[in-house]
């Protein structure tokens, strides 16, 4: 056994934001599910836009097509968002699942500092990965199209539908570091997320008349997907940008509601 | 230097800790002995700002565990549950903890070849044994080279030899200077790491001395006596003073020694069949301290 050095009992300054960041990557890229969940996300979004495109092409270029061909190039990132969900959840549910949150809040008691780290951290790997996913589907999928002579141009709508997908999933990663804190365990929080962006959508058509429609304009998979969406097929829905401010007031209302809960509860 | 003033914990209608003050100096090990469910790992949760204090506050070197500015450099704990995630490596463990805390990342090699997981580290958590884990724990503990420990149950899971090795590293800790706060539910263990002994038992405080003066108090020694006259042997004892009790079929004597009273038994004339000298361990000193505190009590024998 070595020996120590003594004790110095000397207080060292406290670390800057950019070390507890810093130490949330090193998290994040040492589990295995990270890297799963990020390639079903590639998977996913690129691949499935790229198949549909390939299946679709030949109609879509045919005289009776009643859809446009942009409506395609994102197809994939629609289930894109289920990818990003659980990475979001698992970063945080893993840590109470595991017990090593009280590592976590030992080595930085400041539990905000914490949030604000793993959900600044998710924004920006989720932005990357989604963009980049987005337009790795666009290519895939647009040589198809191309092929028939219906190829869309990487630009306005299209090309906002690009990094629009990684604001979205962004956005929708911070969601889900604060659905993971606030219910802590995977599945429980998993299903809440992936009932509201996937299940709700469906149910509030069953909501009649104008009270509907709001519910319906105000689903964050609505909000928040929009911006993601090259073509708007619902005229009821907000704008793009419209609906992706209120996506944001969405989030940081369920942000708060976990930021005031963590400061309250045990670890 | 851990302080606890009037620490309480409740959860719910359980009160886990009921207003404890005590102090942990530092250059010894004071052990924390307490049966199940006594409060140990609450209070040190507590300590660690990871529960918070129903009433009453603990401190380390006076502040709160929050106003720290590093704290793995000040305060270094190993908790009860593993609280590593068992899909990352023990070294990449301890890299996210180095880079949190600003500690150099040679000390991450450092404290795995202080705890001997030399060959494992690049191992997921989640293969480790219990003794593994429990070396993980501990070096997690040392990274930051803290002047304060906090080590809850570190020997459970730990074989002869590392139960040693945890022994000698804790009063080597103290020995350097350092606050060392160690909890266990083994007197025995306690007795041979322990300078300071604190003990609890429902929450509450039933002991808070030097292991030596515990050894005086509480490891006493009784004379026991088997004789067909127990009244009248009892009765000339308690006359020349000594402490006795009657019970169904012996008489105790406590703190005498056993020679002296077999021969002014036997100089009287009254009859013995049995004279023994019994000595109480420690163990039993803790369970005596302890029994009315006990939260599980485990039933007697087994169901017809
Ligand atoms: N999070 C919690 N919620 C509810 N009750 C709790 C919680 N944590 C501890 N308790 C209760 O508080 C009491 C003290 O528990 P604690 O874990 O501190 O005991 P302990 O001395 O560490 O026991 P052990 O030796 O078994 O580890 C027990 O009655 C336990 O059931
Ligand atoms: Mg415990």
């Amino acid at each position: 056994m070595s020996t120590l050095a003594p004790p110095r009992g000397l207080i060292t300054a406290r670390p800057g934001f950019g070390s507890i960041l810093h130490a949330e990557w090193v998290k994040l890229r040492t589990v295995r599910s990270t890297w799963w969940t990020l390639m079903a996300l590639v998977v996913v979004g690129a691949g499935l836009t790229t198949l549909i495109c390939a299946l679709n092409a030949e109609w879509l270029a045919s005289p009776e097509a009643d859809e446009s061909p942009g409506s395609f190039i994102t197809f994939g990132m629609m289930l894109a968002p289920a990818a990003a969900v659980v990475l979001g959840v698992l970063t945080v549910t893993a840590e109470y699942g595991s017990g090593m949150i009280r590592s976590s809040f030992a080595a930085v008691p400041s539990r905000a500092r914490v949030f604000t780290a793993k959900a600044v951290l998710l924004a920006a790997v989720l932005f990357v990965v989604g963009t980049a996913t987005a337009l790795l589907g666009y290519v895939g999928g647009n040589a198809f199209l191309e092929a028939e002579g219906i190829g869309v141009g990487l630009e306005g709508d299209v090309l906002r539908s690009m990094f629009g997908s990684g604001l979205y999933l962004a956005g929708l990663g911070v969601l889900a570091v604060a659905v993971g804190f606030l219910v802590r365990h995977t599945a429980g929080a998993v299903t809440i997320l992936l009932t509201a962006l996937f299940v709700l959508p469906t149910m509030v058509m069953l909501v009649p008349g104008e009270t509907g429609q709001w519910i319906n304009k105000l689903l964050p998979s609505n909000t928040g997907g929009s911006i993601a969406a090259p073509v708007m097929f619902n005229p009821n829905l907000l704008d793009p940008w419209v609906g992706f401010a209120v996506f944001l007031a969405e989030v940081a209302v369920v942000v708060a509601l976990a930021g005031v809960m963590l400061r309250r509860r045990d670890a | 230097m851990i302080q606890a003033r009037h620490l309480t914990k409740r959860y719910g209608a359980t009160t886990a800790v009921d207003a404890v003050d005590f102090t942990v100096e530092p250059g010894r090990v004071t052990g924390f002995l307490g049966p199940n469910g006594a409060g140990k790992s609450t209070t040190m949760r507590m300590i660690l700002g990871l529960d918070a204090p129903t009433s009453g506050s603990v401190t380390v070197n006076g502040h709160a565990y929050a106003d720290t500015g590093a704290p793995l450099r000040e305060i270094g704990a190993l908790l009860d549950a593993d609280a590593v995630h068992p899909g990352r490596t023990a070294r990449d463990h301890l890299r996210w903890l180095a880079v949190s805390n600003r500690i150099p990342q040679r000390r991450v090699d450092e404290v795995i070849g202080l705890v001997g997981l030399e060959k494992v580290a690049g191992r997921r958590v989640g293969a480790y044994s219990l003794g593994m884990g429990q070396r993980l724990g501990i070096a997690a503990a040392l990274l930051g080279d803290p002047g304060t420990v906090v080590l809850d149950e570190p020997v459970n899971g730990l074989d002869p030899e590392g139960i040693r090795w945890v022994r000698e590293l804790a009063r080597q800790l103290a020995a350097e200077g350092r606050t060392v706060f160690v909890s266990s539910h083994l007197m025995s263990e306690m007795a041979l790491m322990a300078d300071h002994l604190i003990v609890i038992g429902r929450g509450t405080i039933l002991a808070d001395t030097s292991m030596t003066d515990f050894m005086a108090h509480h490891a006493a020694s009784h004379v026991r006596l088997r004789s067909p006259q127990s009244r009248e042997v009892a009765a000339l004892l308690s006359g020349r003073g000594f402490a006795v009790t009657e019970l169904d079929d012996e008489v105790r004597v406590i703190g005498a020694d056993a020679a002296a009273v077999g021969e002014l038994v036997c100089s009287h004339g009254l009859l013995l069949h049995e004279l023994t000298l019994v000595r109480s361990s420690l163990e039993d000193a803790f369970m005596t301290l302890t029994a009315e505190a006990v939260e599980y009590h485990s039933t007697e024998g087994v169901a017809a």
